[in-house]
């Protein structure tokens, strides 16, 4: 009898103690809204790698806390959702698939580069931020590489309203919808896929000066901005 | 004999106590708010219009409180001269992405591009938003001091002290015409306010509202200066 009563106390306080010592935040059902845009004429493939499908990042924080954030699939489907609002036509496609055999006129292949994140206790202020950095690399039809462009996104959520998980969940979440926002707005201007009509880059083009001439040139100059941008935040 | 000499001396309790307590209770209910407009164009709103309020974004350094637009968002739409408020976010996600925080427009002058996205015009008639209400602004902890401590045993436990704390909540809402597409002017508010805690025994918090009396304030004078054509 004594037994079991010190089973029932001791094991909630266990795992209660546990708990203070981590957290998980899970972002499973993240949902985008329909976007305001108009389709770029071009049917294009996407392929998402493993890492980024079942995205989890862990951290221990300098209070000691351990915070696991796991993004489960809501890139993969972040980033389907977004590119069937842009394009006339998507497929997704699995890594082994050769584009060369697809009637598409291009691929993307969009990845994390990094994921950075701050807590109260680092910043000194109230406030949960988010840092992704996601990359997209763009390949013609032949499966050259057209464009490479990376993206640096930000979320900020103040954290004492809605409490410290919740408030990380939301600064992830508008970490996300901010590179959507960069996506749809600047894509096109960043790397030229809308020049991906089935014409693939003729063989005198290199790839570094396909690059040169379009997306990589431009790709410091929305670095720079991004991350002035986010130095404000 | 007992019951009376009990009631005379919590009576003169209370008498050494009032003096102490009283002014901390006036002084708490004085906090001081200044409240501006400026007008640039002539405003007014039609039946079936709208506003709609969205925080400046932290891309820009705004920390406003989603409380406090919420709590401007709710007087706006209550009361004399109640105004529909369409919810900001119904608003940012009708008409994304070009009202999440690194997209939206800073300036009243941006407005005749936004209106050409593809989609955005229609969304905001379909919505009926005439004005859009954007507000900065936070509430600081200026100042402070005072100490109190706490004591608890077996017989019982209490506190002793004095603290003070004097919060400003300062805010700006600045008011654009989507049929003009240009600003019609900014609203501010400005309270400040003191709060105290004195403690004998037992801890008496008098709390000087800043934030929801900033709230209250700014919704008045949004809806005068919405509804109100002073150019007329």
């Amino acid at each position: 009898m004594i037994l079991s009563t010190f089973k029932a106390i001791s094991i909630p306080v266990f795992l209660a103690a546990l708990g203070a010592c981590s957290s998980q935040v899970t972002v499973h059902d993240l949902s985008i809204p329909d976007p305001l845009v108009e389709k770029i004429p071009i049917s294009i493939a996407v392929k998402f790698p493993d890492v980024f499908e079942h995205f989890v990042h862990e951290e221990q924080v300098i209070d000691k806390k351990k915070w696991t954030l796991d993004l489960g699939r809501s890139n993969a489907l972040l980033f389907t959702k977004l590119f069937h609002a842009m394009f006339n036509d998507l497929t997704v496609v699995d890594d082994d698939v050769d584009i060369r055999d697809m009637p598409i006129d291009a691929l993307i292949e969009p990845s994390i580069d990094a994921f950075e994140f701050s807590v109260p206790g680092q910043s000194l202020t109230s406030s949960f931020a988010v840092w992704i950095r996601y990359r997209i690399k763009i390949f013609d039809s032949e499966g050259n590489q057209f464009a490479n462009w990376p993206i640096s996104a930000y979320g900020k959520s103040l954290g004492t309203a809605i409490g410290g998980n919740e408030a990380l969940k939301r600064a992830a979440v508008l970490a996300m919808r901010d590179a959507a926002a960069l996506i749809i707005m600047r894509m096109d201007k960043a790397t030229g896929i809308s020049k991906l009509s089935r014409q693939p880059l003729s063989s005198g083009t290199s790839n570094s000066e396909a690059e040169l001439a379009g997306p990589v040139k431009e790709e410091p100059q929305i670095t720079a901005s991004v991350d002035t941008t986010d130095g404000t935040g | 004999m007992e019951l009376v000499r009990y009631i005379n001396v919590r009576t003169s309790m209370l008498g050494k106590l009032l003096p102490l307590v009283l002014p901390c209770v006036v002084m708490a209910a004085c906090s001081t708010a200044r409240i501006e407009d400026t007008r640039q164009t002539a405003t007014g709103i039609h039946a079936g219009e709208s506003v709609v309020i969205i925080p400046r974004s932290y891309h820009l350094g705004n920390e406003t409180e989603e409380k406090f637009i919420k709590c401007v968002a709710s007087a706006l739409g209550r009361g004399s001269s109640a105004l529909r408020v369409v919810p900001t976010n119904e608003f940012v996600d009708a008409l994304f992405p070009l009202f999440e925080p690194r997209t939206q427009p800073s300036d009243s002058k941006e407005l005749p591009d936004l209106l050409e996205w593809p989609g955005v015009a229609e969304m905001i008639a379909d919505k009926g938003v005439r004005y859009l209400i954007w507000i900065d602004g936070d509430t600081e902890k200026v100042a402070g001091g005072g100490s109190m401590s706490c004591a608890a045993g077996p017989g019982g436990g209490g506190c002793f002290g004095f603290a003070w704390w004097q919060n400003d909540s300062n805010y700006e809402a600045a008011v654009w015409d989507l049929t003009a597409l240009e600003s019609a002017g900014t609203v501010s508010a400005d309270v400040s306010g003191t709060s105290y805690l004195p403690a004998l025994v037992i801890p008496i918090p008098l709390i000087a509202r800043t934030r929801a009396k900033a709230c209250k304030r700014l919704a008045d004078q949004l809806k005068t200066f919405i509804v109100t054509d002073e150019s007329t």
